[in-house]
């Protein structure tokens, strides 16, 4: 059994590892801002888009037509008299489109994230309902992650009491951690609303 | 003590430390995947009426601030000024938002009362958002500060979990092959997805 459990704990680890390790230093990048540098590089361009169109998804079409590395989930759509603003957006990256429905003009502004804020927009994204199909891979790879993360410590767990050694001590701190955290969560949840 | 068994009893101790926080970031991780949309719903679970009345001539910040005075919502910070918004009805909508969900009030000017509705989060959006809490929040209460320092504690035990454990697989003796074809295997799918987002 013991070996069985060892086997699970280390190929679910090792595997989940990489992620592991992007959770983790996203999770620094969000707790010690000030630490890093998050500015992300822009860019601006023009495209020339037929006039008059109405629906944002129209619009965003026609730009990833014309820039096809101008993709992602629309956002942010707002409709002005004259103009349509709108977002498409994949993690670490954001392209906001401005277009003149008159003309057909239209600004393209670019802003691409460094490692950093690319990890932070990965630690944010999840979820099976995105469209761009590259993000609902991901929604799936949060949630298998999550699972094996569950089941790692459940095993290293179930690990840790096989260790008559360890016992012990190992006794007094999961208790400590348990009394802990859960009472601090308990208080938390009973101040409502 | 030889290098590897040191390791392994800080592994294994940290672990113990730090387990609710890990399990509450599986749940936290499978609450984002089931979410969905990115919208949580927000249903009041009871709504109250309070006497309440609007001092002559104040500005609508300081009608919020008179109404966090007088509700003193557990856990909740005042309203920000950008946030203060007016419902369909003009009147002043005002929420103030903890880890459990939300108080919405809408001041009845003309009726002299506070209209508060309870949003309660469901326990699983409560622990996705008590997974994000840091200490450096300095106006957060007490309560979520206290909760921040000891998830941040486990955010570094997270981060000391995989280099501890990397060297405790790659150091023991019976090495396991499958490992190797599990951590390539996810790094592949990470750098795939990496690739498909730039």
């Amino acid at each position: 059994m013991y070996k069985t459990l060892r086997s699970v704990h280390l190929l679910l680890a090792s595997a989940c590892l990489p992620f592991l390790v992007l959770y983790g230093l996203s999770a620094v990048q969000m707790a010690h801002g000030s630490w890093f540098t998050m500015k992300p590089s822009v860019r601006d361009s023009a495209l020339s888009l037929p006039p008059g169109l109405t629906d944002a998804r129209v619009v965003a079409a026609e730009v990833t037509r014309r820039a096809p590395a101008a993709r992602g989930e629309l956002t942010g759509i707002k409709a002005g008299a004259d103009d349509l603003t709108l977002r498409l957006v994949l993690p670490g990256t954001v392209h906001e489109v401005r277009y003149q429905r008159t003309s057909g003009e239209t600004r393209l502004k670019t802003s691409v994230g460094g490692t950093m804020a690319m990890l932070n927009r990965l630690h944010h994204a999840a979820g099976l309902w995105h469209e761009p199909l590259a993000l609902r891979l991901w929604g799936w790879v949060v949630g298998v992650v999550s699972a094996a993360l569950m089941v790692t410590g459940a095993t290293g767990i179930w690990m840790w009491f096989a260790r008559r050694s360890e016992r012990r001590l190992g006794a007094v701190l999961l208790l400590l951690n348990l009394v802990v955290a859960i009472g601090l969560l308990v208080m938390m949840r009973l101040e409502g609303p | 003590m030889r290098l590897r068994a040191l390791v392994l009893k800080v592994h294994i101790y940290a672990g113990l430390l730090t387990f609710t926080q890990v399990m509450i970031y599986g749940v936290a991780g499978l609450v984002a995947t089931l979410q969905p949309g990115l919208e949580r719903p927000k249903v009041a679970r009871a709504v109250r009426y309070m006497p309440f009345t609007v001092a002559l001539s104040a500005s609508d910040k300081e009608v919020a601030a008179a109404v966090y005075a007088r509700l003193a919502p557990p856990l909740a910070r005042p309203v920000p000024d950008w946030f203060l918004r007016r419902t369909a009805d003009n009147d002043l909508l005002l929420d103030f938002y903890n880890v459990n969900g939300i108080w919405r009030v809408v001041v009845l000017e003309s009726s002299h009362q506070l209209r508060i509705e309870e949003i309660r989060n469901r326990l699983g959006y409560f622990l996705s958002d008590i997974h994000a809490a840091t200490p450096n929040d300095a106006g957060a209460p007490r309560l979520v500060r206290l909760w921040g320092l000891y998830n941040e504690a486990a955010m570094w035990c997270l981060l000391g979990f995989c280099a501890s454990g990397l060297y405790l697989w790659l150091s023991a003796a019976g090495r396991e092959r499958w490992a190797w074809g599990c951590l390539a295997s996810g790094s592949a799918v990470l750098a795939a997805l990496w690739m498909a987002f730039r």
